[in-house]
């Protein structure tokens, strides 16, 4: 198992499929990552975190090895996504931001199943989507659902269909705001994307 | 003993997000509404359980595998949320509110 884990790494230095042409986009993405860069970083994070959850046994990189090479492994598998970075002041105000509609949002939620009357008007909204695609996107998709009241359905091309408990809330104004946080956490402007 | 009490402060408010997330799964009208409600509720009743199971971990290690626990779970708890409302849209099934 570890050989043919090992014969892959070797083999490796000189494919190079990162530098595919460039397919001209409605903004510029930034470039694609190398793969191998992808596999060495998402290695070494996979490697630490089984480190950590085995405390630092040796006998357990057995199982872990092969694990981390074929999870690490899989960034070969999947379609290669736009380069992104963390402003990590952005990330902690997020971070409290986040946690504390999230909180909003199990209060509302509970109070509503709690509720003898169970105030619920629920329906569908669509919500054309600013951020650029790759990481930034599935953040958002994601925190949609933990926000009070919304629950991202579907996506449909650039926009996605939100499910809401209460359609007369702002759905415009609560998802915007949550645009532009992503927008700071993952240091974009969003300003540049919605002009055009 | 502070810690203590705090502790077991958080898991039972844990556990009130997880009857409140099982009540709305009983009572709430449609799919739809019950994801908001699994998503929601239990994401703060584990977040909750694992804050106070945290404050009386013993060593690092042990407080560093409950933030992955919680941290993965909150991350599969969305993504499956999101599958479940698109399976149902595409499959037509669920009500469409018009």
């Amino acid at each position: 198992m570890q050989e043919t884990a090992s014969d892959r790494s070797d083999a490796a230095a000189p494919d190079r499929r990162g530098t595919n042409a460039p397919v001209p986009p409605h903004t510029p993405d930034p470039p694609m990552p190398s793969r191998w860069r992808l596999f060495t970083i998402k290695a070494l994070v996979l490697g630490a975190i089984w480190a950590v959850l085995t405390d630092f046994r040796a006998d357990a990189w057995v199982f872990g090895l092969p694990a981390v090479l074929a999870g690490a492994g899989l960034v070969f598998l999947m379609p290669a996504a736009p380069a992104w970075r963390l402003s990590p002041q952005g990330a902690l105000v997020f971070a409290l931001w986040f946690s504390v509609q999230s909180v909003r949002g199990a209060v509302d939620v509970s109070r509503r199943a709690f509720s003898p009357r169970m105030p619920l008007r629920p329906g569908f909204r669509r919500y054309p989507i600013a951020l650029p695609s790759g990481a930034p996107r599935v953040m958002f998709l994601n925190t949609i659902t933990l926000l009070p009241g919304t629950l991202a359905a579907e996506q449909a091309g650039d926009a996605v269909m939100v499910h809401m408990l209460d359609t007369r809330a702002d759905l415009d104004k609560d998802l915007g705001a949550l645009e532009r946080r992503i927008a700071a956490l993952f240091a974009l402007s969003l300003e540049a994307e919605t002009s055009p | 003993m502070m810690l203590e009490s705090l502790s077991m402060i958080l898991i039972a408010l844990g556990t009130v997000f997880f009857i409140a997330g099982t009540v709305g799964l009983l009572r709430f009208p449609d799919i739809y509404c019950r994801l908001h409600a699994l998503t929601k509720a239990d994401g703060l009743g584990l977040a909750l359980i694992a804050l106070g199971v945290a404050l009386l971990a013993d060593s690092m290690g042990e407080v560093f595998r409950i933030i992955l626990i919680w941290f993965f779970v909150a991350v599969a708890s969305a993504t499956c949320g999101h599958l479940i409302a698109r399976y149902e849209r595409r499959s037509g099934e669920g009500p469409s509110y018009d």
